[in-house]
């Protein structure tokens, strides 16, 4: 330290540290970079959200009407919360959210631990695994559809053929005991492509040493994946259990599509009753309200996973 | 070989050039856009339609726009937000109030000829005429009604009375006595299908399911003092739809998931069929002369059947709202539209299309459905809350047909709407007419 700054030439009085000025110039340079980010978060993100919250307390409709815009307080959410479709939407997206992680994570899990393996034509397999995540929600919706049809659609064909006949045709979406159920289904098989690709790519960041070590410290394939596997993935576990509860919380298109909610509100979301409310209803107020409690919803979720995220020193 | 082809090459530069010239006077030509929901076979009719227009009239060229059935008032909702509204819409009836308290619509009288307008049936005017000031807002070849198709194997197998006409429909009494001797009756699945299979969110529900309130003896809403509560969640009203729980209940009703067909699906499982005008034209396709036509059941002392459907209207902000409506007229009088729509078994809504059209003429099939129409019809009510309400009433129905309590939901249904207008202070003048 002391020999640096021996050697280094000592600055004018009254001139400014050259560090400090390469400070400034970088400091520059990073805004320059991130400014156009920033601009575009702030346009498109962060002043739409404030306005929600400005809107929420309002009546706004969602069009023009000949009746004034008035500032409501918190009437939207004190309707909001005494709404029982409300706290019905609430709690199947949690219920939702309940079945679709171990279905869909498990799913991928499997999947990338199988195609982690030396298998022949690996590259062929990952992709065609990969196939219904990047097929469309709408197009998988409208095939499952066909497929969920009651009662002699393929699936209830499937069903009776291997229980030799002994089970009933299930009313997949139109059984409120079902509906959500068949959704949960549908919902993992699109989308578990996106988290076995996670998983895969943690599977490939373990060192083949740490196998190697084990292998030679007498370790059989289940201890191996126990010891090394397991902690080795577990930061990409919480990353997928963060990304995919997000995820559900969201839920949307497959109901829109499949059952508009019902039957008998089974199938009812909150970002569905937004919708509902906000467009068939015209109330934007109100949806912005909405949007507003599925905001906290979601980042108290976030916020509760990072302190997890923390517990598991990642 | 080589000279041909930089002939070929000329041509194209040459053409492209004409091309570039023409779409430089091309921008003379008035545009006039139309937003439009339908079948396929509907929108290639409104294309053809358009194109013999373009033929007729060179310097205007018709912009077709076409948005979804179910999702038709929201699509609708973002044009007018993105300032972007069509000169001409096509619109469900029982929107027409709401979309003219809005300011979207203007009166179309001065806009399409006259004759035309002299050719309407009542229940046209009416489904195309704002309640407040009385003017005509909009106009449709068709109108609508819906009847109960039934097979004519089952009835004669278990002795159903036929009725003649609307004045003898089924009291009901006997109606529950046929759906229960039907679904006792050997290849009979589900004795009716009430169409649920159009989903859970459409139009249909409130057009379809209202009527038969109607006929118990209350209503969607107090058509007086505009106010659901006390009405829609009456005792009356309570019973007519815990009456059609347990028709689901019974196992009596082709459920949601089993598509529309049933009615005419191989085996002909459903025995009745609670269906719209239009599907005759596919039943009878399918069953030639095994399908009756009767009446609406009267569920109390009167009948009732709906009326109304998606007619043209004239928007307030339309450019050139003369040639919009010298295209509606067009339209309405275009031939080939007219035989699509009859191929379709249109329900005529113009005297002249209703002289052109033998299935509703005395003795025709639908002939039943013609005169629900000046006897039974009863509007969908005209209120700007009519979004609210029907979105409503859908959701109500899904809770009741899936076990909930009737009472409960249409309580529910009947706060929303009241919500609804307490919000929009009353929809005024509305809140002033009684």
């Amino acid at each position: 330290m002391t020999v640096e700054n021996m050697s280094a030439p000592r600055p004018a009085p009254g001139a400014k540290r050259p560090g400090r000025r390469r400070d400034r110039q970088r400091f520059w340079q990073e805004l320059g970079m991130i400014g156009p980010a920033v601009v575009l978060m702030a346009v498109f993100l962060i002043a739409p959200f404030l306005l929600s919250f400005w809107t929420a307390m309002t009546n706004q409709p969602l069009v023009p009407r000949p009746t004034p815009v008035r500032f409501v307080g918190l009437l939207n959410f004190q309707r909001i919360f005494s709404d029982p479709l409300f706290w019905t939407s609430l709690w199947n997206v949690t219920r939702f959210t309940i079945w679709v992680i171990p279905v869909q994570c498990g799913l991928a899990f499997l999947t990338a631990l199988l195609l982690h393996q030396k298998l022949p034509m690996r590259n062929l397999l990952r992709g065609m695994f990969f196939l219904p995540a990047i097929t469309s929600m709408v197009v998988v919706c409208v095939i499952w559809g066909t497929l969920f049809q009651y009662p002699s659609g393929p699936l209830n064909q499937i069903v009776g053929f291997l229980s030799g006949g002994t089970i009933q045709p299930i009313d997949w979406l139109g059984d409120p005991n079902w509906a959500m159920f068949s959704i949960v289904l549908l919902s993992a098989w699109q989308a578990y492509g996106f988290q076995m690709i996670i998983y895969l790519a943690g599977l490939q960041g373990i060192p083949d040493e740490l196998y190697d070590a084990a292998r030679i410290d007498g370790a059989g394939p289940l201890r191996r994946f126990w010891h090394v596997t397991m902690p080795g993935l577990r930061p990409t576990h919480v990353f997928v259990l963060v990304i995919t509860t997000i995820q559900a919380f969201k839920l949307y298109t497959q109901v829109a599509i499949l059952t508009q909610g019902g039957p008998r509100e089974s199938t009812e979301t909150v970002v569905h009753y937004m919708v509902r409310s906000g467009f068939a209803e015209q109330k934007l107020g109100y949806a912005s309200a909405v949007s507003v409690i599925l905001f906290v919803i979601v980042l108290v979720i976030a916020l509760l996973q990072r302190q997890l995220l923390r517990r598991f020193d990642v | 070989m080589r000279i041909s082809m930089g002939n070929r090459l000329l041509s194209v530069l040459s053409a492209s050039t004409a091309l570039i010239l023409m779409a430089g006077s091309a921008d003379a030509k008035t545009v006039v856009t139309m937003m439009h929901q339908g079948d396929p076979g509907w929108v290639k009719a409104y294309g053809d339609v358009a194109k013999r227009f373009e033929e007729a009239n060179p310097d205007v060229d018709i912009e077709l726009i076409y948005a979804p059935h179910d999702a038709y008032n929201e699509k609708f909702s973002a044009a007018v937000m993105s300032k972007q509204l069509p000169d001409i819409m096509e619109l469900d009836a029982p929107f027409l109030a709401n979309y003219v308290w809005s300011g979207y619509l203007q009166p179309i009288k001065p806009l399409v000829d006259k004759d035309l307008l002299d050719d309407m049936t009542e229940s046209n005017i009416a489904q195309g005429t704002y309640p407040i000031d009385k003017d005509l807002y909009a106009i449709g070849l068709t109108d609508s009604s819906v009847v109960l198709y039934g097979n004519k194997k089952y009835l004669e197998a278990i002795g159903a009375r036929i009725p003649k006409g609307v004045d003898d429909a089924w009291t009901r009494e006997e109606f529950e006595g046929y759906l229960d001797k039907l679904s006792k009756l050997d290849g009979v699945k589900w004795p009716i299908d009430t169409f649920r299979g159009y989903g859970i969110k459409t139009e249909w529900i409130t057009y379809a399911y209202g009527p038969l309130l109607e006929s118990a003896g209350c209503d969607l809403i107090d058509r007086k003092t505009w106010v659901a509560g006390g009405t829609l969640d009456s005792e009356t009203c309570v019973k007519a739809m815990t009456m059609m729980q347990d028709w689901v209940k019974k196992g009596w009703v082709v459920p949601t998931s089993s598509g529309t067909n049933q009615f005419y699906a191989e085996g002909q499982p459903a025995a009745l069929a609670m269906g719209g005008h239009w599907f005759y034209a596919e039943a009878s396709a399918a069953m030639k002369d095994n399908i009756v036509v009767m009446p609406l059941p009267k569920i109390g002392e009167k009948g009732v059947s709906p009326n109304g459907t998606w007619i043209w209207g004239i928007s307030a902000t339309a450019k050139n709202p003369e040639i919009a409506g010298k295209f509606v007229s067009f339209l309405l009088k275009d031939k080939e539209y007219r035989d699509y729509a009859k191929s379709q078994s249109a329900f005529p809504g113009l005297k002249s299309f209703a002289a052109d059209s033998p299935l509703y003429a005395e003795g025709g099939p639908l002939a039943v459905a013609f005169e629900q129409a000046s006897k039974t019809a009863v509007a969908r009510p005209p209120h700007p809350a009519y979004p609210t309400l029907t979105s409503a009433f859908m959701q109500a129905v899904d809770k009741i047909f899936n076990g909930s309590d009737a009472q409960e939901a249409l309580t529910t249904a009947a706060q929303k709407i009241d919500e609804d207008i307490e919000d929009n202070a009353g929809y005024p003048p509305f809140d002033e007419q009684q």
